[in-house]
């Protein structure tokens, strides 16, 4: 990576997650170092296999003293008749950071895949120190619950995430960033296209959500999201994966 | 009916109340922005308080139950606040709870229950302190929180008091499933983006 950190893809090389798999990813930045992981392609969930336990992917991250982190992996695609279960963790230290985007797509669209996986669970948390600053738990079961559902995705298809922490702003920081990455939201937001809002964590950070109804529509403003978080909170310009978005 | 007597049967009535003096009319948790977009109408408000209370009632159905077991609370309401990322359903939760405790704390004489707790966590707590079994306490907590939303969907829509009652009254199979979630789990993407979104309304008739 440009000026300091390691630059890490990840590459499944079976070409997607398979029923009965469990895959899973520990890292460990060390006090004072930094890296930028991601990944080479999305994340594809193939159709589940009868009599196969669901497909599991589970990573992990420990962010020592003072460390950075940016993980920015590309979608995650829920194949028809998948059934999987995902968690993510992470571990913040003293004055430690973290970048960490997610998107997730309804299916192979292109093919006419609308939400036809079977099931789908998703956990994550991110812990600085004790203190939890972000948990999500929730199982996506298409032909039990109706995604459309106005709470729910109302219209749109596709998931997106951006979480920013790091240890030791006050909380008068992270509002002030929320205004801000509000501002981008309003000026991105187009009904029936895409909408995104922001809010501050309750404590350590800020989360940016978006919903859309095209995975194309994302990644532009998400980045244009996380360049602005990545200079307000580290002062440095952020360095975009040498890859095609 | 309630197994401990008539008189935790009336606190729980007076706790749950809809006119308990905790400033519960001034939040509308993001319906404001849903209806400011006209994406929330009359005609849906029942469709999507019965999927409210497969997300975010099922969440705090599991809360609430916890929060009547004892234990430590504070670190359930860490992990709850954690699981709330709009940041004014957030402090609205935690405004409510602060007030109710007041409330309960001030009528009781005692510092019974601890402040700044969300307030399902503090309903739950109350609902211990007063020997109220835990599934009244949640039913009453889901009845009384929807109950809210709809007096605030009365305030942001042509919605009168008759259909009001009537969702209310149809939506209680919807509350009874949700109080018998065994699991935290909550998916409302769209609603945590228009509680997000709500502090951009040109005009806001409610806080949160």
């Amino acid at each position: 990576m440009r000026a300091f950190g390691s630059l890490v893809h990840l590459n499944n090389v079976s070409g997607g997650v398979l029923a009965g798999d469990r895959l899973m990813l520990d890292v460990d930045v060390q006090a004072g170092a930094a890296a930028q992981i991601t990944t080479t392609g999305a994340t594809r969930l193939y159709r589940h296999r009868s009599g196969a336990a669901d497909s599991e992917q589970l990573a992990t991250f420990a962010v020592g003293d003072g460390a950075l982190l940016e993980f920015l992996p590309d979608a995650v695609i829920p194949y028809a008749g998948s059934r999987h279960v995902q968690r993510t963790e992470f571990q913040l230290g003293r004055g430690s950071t973290l970048f960490w985007w997610d998107v997730l797509a309804p299916g192979r669209l292109a093919a006419g895949e609308r939400f036809a996986f079977e099931r789908l669970r998703v956990q994550s948390q991110v812990y600085v120190g004790v203190r939890p600053v972000l948990q999500e738990d929730y199982i996506l079961e298409p032909k039990g619950k109706e995604l459309s559902a106005m709470p729910r995705m109302f219209e749109y298809s596709h998931t997106a995430s951006l979480c920013a922490v790091q240890e030791g702003r006050p909380p008068v920081f992270w509002r002030t960033l929320e205004d801000r990455l509000n501002e981008i939201a309003r000026a991105r937001t187009e009904h029936g296209r895409t909408v995104w809002g922001a809010s501050m964590l309750p404590s350590d950070g800020v989360v940016v959500r978006g919903l859309s109804m095209s995975g194309c529509f994302i990644p532009e403003t998400l980045i244009e999201f996380w360049r602005t978080v990545r200079l307000a909170v580290t002062g440095v310009e952020a360095v975009l994966p040498r890859k095609i978005y | 009916m309630m197994p401990d007597g008539d008189t935790a049967l009336l606190r729980l009535l007076q706790l749950a109340d809809s006119a308990i003096p905790i400033g519960g009319t001034a939040h509308s948790f993001g319906l404001e922005t849903l209806a400011d977009e006209e994406n929330l109408t009359p005609y849906g408000v029942s469709t999507f308080l019965t999927a409210y209370l497969e997300e975010a009632g099922a969440l705090e159905t599991i809360f609430v139950r916890q929060s009547h077991k004892g234990g430590d609370l504070r670190d359930l309401n860490a992990k709850l606040s954690a699981r709330k990322l709009a940041r004014e359903s957030r402090e609205a939760s935690l405004k409510l709870g602060h007030r109710f405790a007041e409330l309960v704390n001030g009528m009781v004489g005692s510092s019974l229950l601890e402040t700044n707790l969300h307030y399902c966590i503090a309903f739950g707590a109350a609902g211990r302190a007063f020997g109220i079994p835990v599934n009244a306490v949640t039913l009453a907590y889901l009845n009384q929180s929807i109950a809210g939303l709809i007096s605030a969907c009365q305030r942001l829509m042509p919605l009168g008091q008759t259909a009001a009652s009537k969702i209310l009254w149809n939506l209680k199979p919807a509350i009874v499933r949700a109080s018998l979630s065994e699991e935290a789990l909550c998916f409302s993407p769209y609603l945590e983006l228009a509680s997000m979104r709500h502090g951009s309304l040109e005009t806001r008739l409610f806080i949160s």
